[in-house]
């Protein structure tokens, strides 16, 4: 029940003083007015030093995350991973699955690493897990995308541009169905992730092939592009 | 000129030319309700006798009157009332003050609800019923104000003056960079502690209701006037139009240490809330740099989230007696176990701890 009242309390006083009336914004807890905490503290010394940091300072700002952090360790890109992997709000378990399969990516880097021959092959191969995947988001992310339109009772599949947010979506989720695939009692979800996460660093593996897959579609519906805007 | 805005403040003193002081006040932009003194009472009957007046004045006249007379009632009814419940409260009703009535409203009739103007209240009628304007135009039907056919007069003044300004500063600044002069950094118009007055404040101040799009033009011409090189040197009139952002309502005193048997400086700060977690916390300085939870590290916390919030704002402390000789130790918890943790139960994966946002 103190619980109940506390986060009540926190609600009350979330209005505030300066502003004649509070805009309801959906189910959200802030107001849409609210800007996004600058947590780490790199981004605030940059204000500071650029001197925009004025602009920020009456701003009505929202809390940070529980996630978030000004660790070094910190990576926004990985926790929104976890965040797309996690299901029934799972979050331990969720970030424990990413844990384990950039431990499973540095393995399988390591056992490359060892089994070169020569200095050269191993300048090539990258160990740190966190480059490896980033690397593999970013081969993963499509350039088009489909999108239904009706015309004549038809629907035609119509690429489209496909915004940044949406690109990365697609390919991190792409990663994960890719290492749902295989049944979990032979091989484990992380096994099969830091795979999918090595082979698309390569630009090779499922993801990639998936993404090439709708490009190829894409390339096929060409005809339809002005459904877009006609 | 003079006369004329004095007319606009108070037409009907205005006749008989005996304003003197308030010709320069009349240089804001309220301009005065309907008159209800009893010596401009009568001015309005010499008025109505005479023959030459216009039709609109002779209806504005009546108007007044009528105004006058319906405030007047008002006013003696608010009085009325006023003893009346003064003396309900058991109060003097000579020294009884708006505050009192408040107070005295806020006991007689509870209410919950939210919205503060929907709440009952009991206000001087002045301030109930809204201002009007008074007569723009004199007994012949000529209007005082030169923007008077623009409808809203008030508004397009504060437009018309801003652009002048723009152009006087525009002006100054051609002279400056002649000069080879540039403006002073140091004295830059900081505008982020405050924002352009609403458009309800604007409307109330002007005695005109706007359009939202005479609005939107009213904060171009003033985010134009007040992005030039020197217009700090009109400060005054651009800030009379913003709203101060900042509302101080608490003053933060900082704790003072206090010296344990070792004669180490602590801190101890208790019942610290987030969410439904609740800890007490003590900093110690000098200190080992070590963390105890609840007696233990920071393996207290099973999950790696919490284990890296509670490292960062240990971290954070740490880093500010970078570079000193003196560390700090934390305690957290360390006198009662007071870190309440709610289990709740999930399914499937046993029971999970809810932890609030950096409750360490």
């Amino acid at each position: 029940m103190a619980g109940i009242n506390s986060l009540f309390k926190t609600k009350i006083l979330l209005k505030p003083n300066t502003f004649s009336a509070i805009v309801q914004n959906g189910m959200a807890i802030f107001p849409s007015y609210y800007i996004e905490p600058i947590y780490k503290k790199e981004d605030q010394e940059a204000l500071k030093k650029s001197g925009e940091i004025s602009e920020y300072v009456h701003m009505p700002t929202k809390a940070a995350l529980n996630s978030q952090t000004c660790s070094v360790s910190y990576d926004p890109i990985l926790s929104l991973f976890t965040n797309y992997l996690m299901r029934k709000g799972q979050k331990e378990l969720a970030r424990n699955l990413v844990e384990r399969s950039l431990e499973q990516v540095k393995r399988i880097q390591l056992e490359r690493y060892h089994k070169c021959n020569s200095d050269e092959e191993r300048a090539k191969i990258e160990l740190n897990p966190k480059i490896i995947f980033h690397r593999a988001v970013e081969n993963g992310k499509p350039l088009l995308q489909l999108m239904p339109v009706k015309r004549g009772g038809v629907k035609y599949q119509v690429p489209v541009p496909i915004s940044e947010y949406k690109a990365r979506f697609l390919s991190m989720n792409w990663l994960i169905e890719a290492g749902r695939e295989k049944d979990r009692t032979k091989v484990r979800f992380w096994t099969q992730l830091a795979r999918e996460l090595v082979d698309a660093s390569n630009n090779t593996g499922k993801v990639v092939r998936r993404k090439q897959e709708l490009h190829k579609q894409c390339e096929a519906n060409k005809a339809y592009a002005h459904y877009r805007w006609s | 000129m003079l006369r004329q805005i004095s007319r606009l403040v108070d037409p009907l003193k205005g006749r008989n030319l005996s304003l003197t002081s308030s010709c320069v006040e009349s240089k804001l932009l309220r301009t005065s309700q309907f008159s209800t003194n009893a010596s401009e009472s009568n001015a309005v009957e010499d008025v109505d006798t005479k023959k030459t007046l216009n039709k609109a004045m002779r209806t504005y006249l009546e108007r007044a009157r009528e105004h006058d007379e319906f405030m007047k009632t008002q006013r003696r009814e608010f009085e009325i009332g006023k003893r009346h419940l003064a003396n309900m409260m058991g109060e003097n009703p000579d020294t009884f003050t708006q505050e009192d009535i408040d107070n005295a409203i806020a006991y007689l009739f509870p209410s919950g609800l939210y919205e503060k103007k929907a709440r009952p209240m009991m206000k001087p009628p002045e301030e109930v019923f809204p201002q009007r304007k008074a007569a723009e135009f004199d007994e012949t039907g000529r209007p005082y104000h030169f923007l008077f056919y623009t409808g809203r007069p008030n508004f397009y003044q504060i437009l018309h003056e801003a652009v002048q300004h723009i152009i006087e500063l525009n002006k100054f600044e051609d002279a400056m960079i002649r000069k080879k002069l540039e403006p002073d950094p140091n004295l830059t118009l900081e505008l982020s502690g405050s924002k352009w007055i609403e458009k309800e404040i604007l409307e109330t101040n002007l005695v005109e209701t706007i359009t939202d799009k005479e609005y939107s033009s009213f904060i171009n011409v003033m985010d134009r006037l007040a992005s030039l090189p020197y217009s700090y040197r009109i400060k005054d009139l651009i800030m009379q139009y913003r709203k101060s952002l900042i509302n101080q309502s608490k003053t933060f005193e900082a704790i003072i240490p206090q010296l344990d048997e070792n004669g180490r400086q602590f801190v101890s700060v208790y019942e610290c809330r987030r969410k439904r977690a609740t800890a007490s916390v003590t900093v110690r300085s000098p200190g080992t740099g070590k963390i105890t939870i609840n007696d233990l590290g920071i393996d207290y916390f099973n999950g790696v989230q919490q284990r890296e919030q509670a490292s960062v704002v240990w971290y954070n402390i740490f880093d500010r007696f970078r570079g000193k000789q003196q560390k700090p130790r934390f305690f957290y918890c360390t006198e009662k176990q007071r870190i309440i943790m709610h289990q709740r139960p999930t399914h499937g994966m046993g029971q999970q701890r809810t932890i609030g946002r950096n409750n360490v």
